[in-house]
C-alpha cells in the first residue's frame, strides 16, 4: 500500500511537469495548427540554461526561472517570425517537417557546442529529508511541481481573463471568425508560439535539477508530450493537464507494477489505443 | 530503346567505377550513397508517391538489420540470403502496423508512426533472449564465398559495392514500375485527395497497406545491407528516431514523388555529410536539419523536382520567364 501511494504521489509530481510542456505544445497547436516536434528542444535549452546559470553563477535554477522564462518568450517569436510564418501557409505537413528540420539543428548544435555528456545539478538541499506521512519526497522536485502548478494556474487565468487570452482562445476555436470579429490574428500566433516556447523553457528549468541533461533528451520529452497532448486531446488546455498528470502516474505504477524497463513502453501504448479509438483525447475535446 | 540508353550508359559507369577507383573512402562513401538511395526510395514510395508522412521508418530498417544479423549469427544463413529475408520480415511487421495507423490522417498518422517506431525500439532493448538487449550483435567473420572461381575478400570494399549497387537500382526501378502500374495510379490519387479517391471506388486502405509492405520491404533491405556491411547491430544505432528523419530528409532534398530523387538526395546529402563528418563528429547533422530546413522553405519540389521542370520547360521550348 505504502509503495503505492509512493508511487502515485511521485507519478503526479513528474505529472505536472509533463502537463506544462504539454500546455505549451497544445496552445501553439490549437491557434496555428502546428505540431511543433522542436518543443522537445527547447525544454532542453531550459534545462541547459538552469544547468549553466547554476554552474558559472550559481545561480539557484529556480530563481533563474526569472531570467529564462522571458528569454524563451522572446525567443519564440523570434522563430515564429523568422522561421515559421513562411512555412504554415504550406501545409500542416510542410511545418511539421520543417519543425523536424529545426530540432535536428538545435539538438546537434548542442551536442556539438556542449558535447553528448551526461550532467546534473547537485543542490544542496536535494538531499534534505522530506516525509510526509511516510512517504519521501524529494524536495527539488517538489519545488518544481509547486511551481509548475503556480505557472499553469497563471496560464489558465491568462487565458480565461484577459484580452489576449481570449483572442487566443477565439482563435484557436475559429480562426476565420476570430478575423472577422476584429482579432489580429497575426499578433496572436506571435504571442501564442512566444508562450508554448516559455513554457517549454520553463518546464527545463524546473526538470533540470531531477533529470540527467544532455542534448538530445528532447528526443524522449517531445514523443511523451505527443502522449500526454494526445490522451487530452490535441488543443485542449485542460485536457493537456489532465492527460500529463495521467502519463506521470502510469509510468510511475507502470514502473513499480509492471517492469521498469517497459515502462517508456507503457505510454506510446497508450498513445495508440487513444489515436485510434479516441482521436479527440480521452475526454472528446480535441480537434482533429 | 533511346529512352533506356542513358541508363544503361548509367549501369554501365556505376559497375567500372571500383575497377578505376582504388579508394577505400571514395568507394565507402559511393556504398552510402547507394544504401541511403535505397532508403530514400522505400520512404519516398509511402511518403512522396501516397502523401503519408512516416516518422517511423527506422523501426521497418532495425527489424531487416536484426533479421539479417539473427538468422547469420544464430542460424548460419548467410547474410546474401539474409538481405532479401530481412526486407521480408519488415514486410511482415509493417502489416499489422499498417491496418492500425492508416485509420489515421495527415499529422495524426505521422505522429502515430513515431509511437510505433519507439515501441519497437522499446521491445528491442529489452528483449534480451532474441535482440541481446542494448548490447546488440557483431559479425566477426562473414562466411566464405566463390564467385567466378575467385574467393570473394570480405575486407575490401568492392563486394559491398555491388551489393550496394544493385540494391539501389532495384529500388529504383522497383519505384519507377509502381509509379507506372495502376496501383501509382491510386496512391497519386490518395495523394491528392483521399475522400476523392475512394469516392471514385478505390480501396485505400488496401492500396495504402501494399504500398507499405513494399516500402517496408525496402527499408528492410537497406538494414538487411547496413548489419551486413557495418556488422554491428545495436537498439539505438538501428531504431532511433534519427534514422527515420534522416530517410525523410533524403526523399525532400531530393524531390518528393520523384524517381531519381532518392538519389540524388543521398548523393548531395551523404558526400556532404561525410565531408563534414571528416572534421567535427555531429556536424553532418548540424547541416541535416539546415538543409531540411533550407529546402522546404526554397525549394519544396527537392532538387530533381526543380531540375526535372526546368528540362521539361526547355524542352517543350517556352522561354524561361514566360515572354513570348
Amino acid at each position: 500500500m505504502e509503495a503505492f501511494v509512493q508511487s502515485l504521489v511521485s507519478g503526479v509530481l513528474t505529472g505536472a511537469l509533463y502537463a506544462m510542456i504539454g500546455v505549451g505544445l497544445t496552445v501553439v497547436f490549437g491557434v496555428m495548427r502546428i505540431i511543433n516536434l522542436a518543443h522537445g528542444e527547447m525544454v532542453m535549452l531550459g534545462m541547459f540554461g538552469a544547468f549553466w546559470g547554476h554552474t558559472l553563477w550559481h545561480v539557484d535554477p529556480f530563481i533563474s526561472l526569472l531570467l529564462w522564462a522571458p528569454l524563451m518568450f522572446a525567443a519564440g517569436m523570434l522563430i515564429y517570425r523568422l522561421l515559421l510564418r513562411k512555412i504554415i501557409p504550406g501545409g500542416e505537413l510542410n511545418t511539421l517537417l520543417y519543425t523536424a528540420g529545426l530540432s535536428l539543428l538545435v539538438a546537434n548544435l548542442a551536442l556539438f557546442i556542449w558535447t553528448g555528456d551526461y550532467r546534473t545539478i547537485s543542490l544542496s538541499y536535494a538531499m534534505l529529508p522530506m516525509r510526509l506521512l511516510g512517504i519521501v519526497v524529494p524536495v527539488p522536485l517538489a519545488i518544481a511541481f509547486g511551481l509548475a502548478v503556480i505557472i499553469t494556474g497563471a496560464l489558465q487565468l491568462f487565458l480565461a481573463r484577459t484580452d489576449m487570452g481570449r483572442a487566443i482562445r477565439a482563435t484557436s476555436q475559429n480562426t476565420e471568425a476570430a478575423i472577422l470579429m476584429g482579432i489580429d490574428v497575426e499578433k496572436v500566433a506571435v504571442v501564442t508560439f512566444g508562450l508554448g516556447t516559455a513554457l517549454a523553457g520553463a518546464a527545463g528549468v524546473l526538470l533540470a535539477p531531477s533529470l540527467y541533461l544532455y542534448p538530445t533528451v528532447g528526443e524522449i520529452l517531445i514523443v511523451k508530450c505527443f502522449v500526454v497532448v494526445v490522451l487530452g486531446g490535441l488543443g485542449s488546455v485542460p485536457g493537456a493537464i489532465a492527460g500529463g498528470i495521467l502519463l506521470g502516474v502510469v509510468e510511475s505504477l507502470g514502473a513499480v507494477y509492471a517492469s521498469t524497463a517497459y515502462k517508456d513502453g507503457i505510454g506510446f501504448l497508450i498513445f495508440l489505443l487513444v489515436l485510434l479509438y479516441r482521436p479527440s483525447g480521452l475526454f472528446g475535446v480535441g480537434k482533429s | 530503346m533511346r529512352r533506356l540508353g542513358p541508363w544503361l550508359l548509367g549501369v554501365a559507369a556505376l559497375a567500372a567505377v571500383p575497377l578505376f577507383v582504388r579508394t577505400s573512402f571514395f568507394l565507402h562513401v559511393c556504398i552510402l550513397v547507394f544504401m541511403w538511395t535505397l532508403l530514400g526510395a522505400a520512404w519516398n514510395v509511402l511518403g512522396g508517391f501516397a502523401g503519408q508522412v512516416s516518422f517511423g521508418h527506422a523501426a521497418l530498417f532495425g527489424v531487416g538489420s536484426y533479421a539479417t544479423i539473427i538468422l547469420y549469427l544464430k542460424a548460419g544463413i548467410a547474410p546474401w540470403w539474409g538481405i532479401p529475408l530481412g526486407g521480408v520480415a519488415a514486410a511482415a511487421v509493417s502489416m499489422p502496423i499498417g491496418l492500425l495507423c492508416f485509420r489515421l490522417r495527415g499529422p495524426y498518422f505521422s505522429l502515430s508512426t513515431l509511437a510505433m517506431a519507439e515501441i519497437v525500439r522499446v521491445v528491442a532493448l529489452n528483449w534480451e533472449w532474441a535482440t541481446n538487449g542494448p548490447v546488440g550483435f557483431l559479425i566477426t567473420a562473414l562466411p566464405p564465398l566463390r564467385i567466378l572461381g575467385r574467393e570473394v575478400n570480405w575486407e575490401s570494399k568492392e563486394p559491398f559495392y555491388a551489393v550496394a549497387a544493385i540494391l539501389a537500382l532495384m529500388a529504383l526501378v522497383s519505384t519507377a514500375l509502381l509509379k507506372r502500374s495502376r496501383l501509382g495510379a491510386y496512391l497519386a490519387a490518395i495523394r491528392e485527395d483521399e475522400d476523392g479517391a475512394e469516392a471514385v471506388g478505390i480501396d485505400t486502405v488496401r492500396s495504402k497497406v501494399l504500398t507499405l509492405a513494399l516500402s517496408a520491404f525496402l527499408a528492410g533491405l537497406g538494414g538487411g545491407f547496413y548489419a551486413f556491411y557495418f556488422r554491428y547491430v545495436d537498439p539505438d544505432t538501428v531504431l532511433g528516431i534519427g534514422l527515420s528523419i534522416e530517410m525523410v530528409l533524403i526523399a525532400i532534398v531530393g524531390g518528393l514523388g520523384t524517381l531519381g530523387g532518392p538519389f540524388i538526395g543521398a548523393l548531395f546529402l551523404t558526400t556532404i555529410g561525410e565531408a563534414v563528418r571528416e572534421r567535427i563528429q555531429v556536424g553532418h547533422l548540424i547541416f541535416y536539419g539546415l538543409f531540411m530546413m533550407l529546402v522546404i522553405r526554397f525549394l519544396p519540389e527537392g532538387i530533381w523536382g526543380r531540375a526535372y521542370r526546368f528540362l521539361a520547360r526547355r524542352q517543350a521550348g517556352v522561354p524561361r520567364h514566360g515572354a513570348a
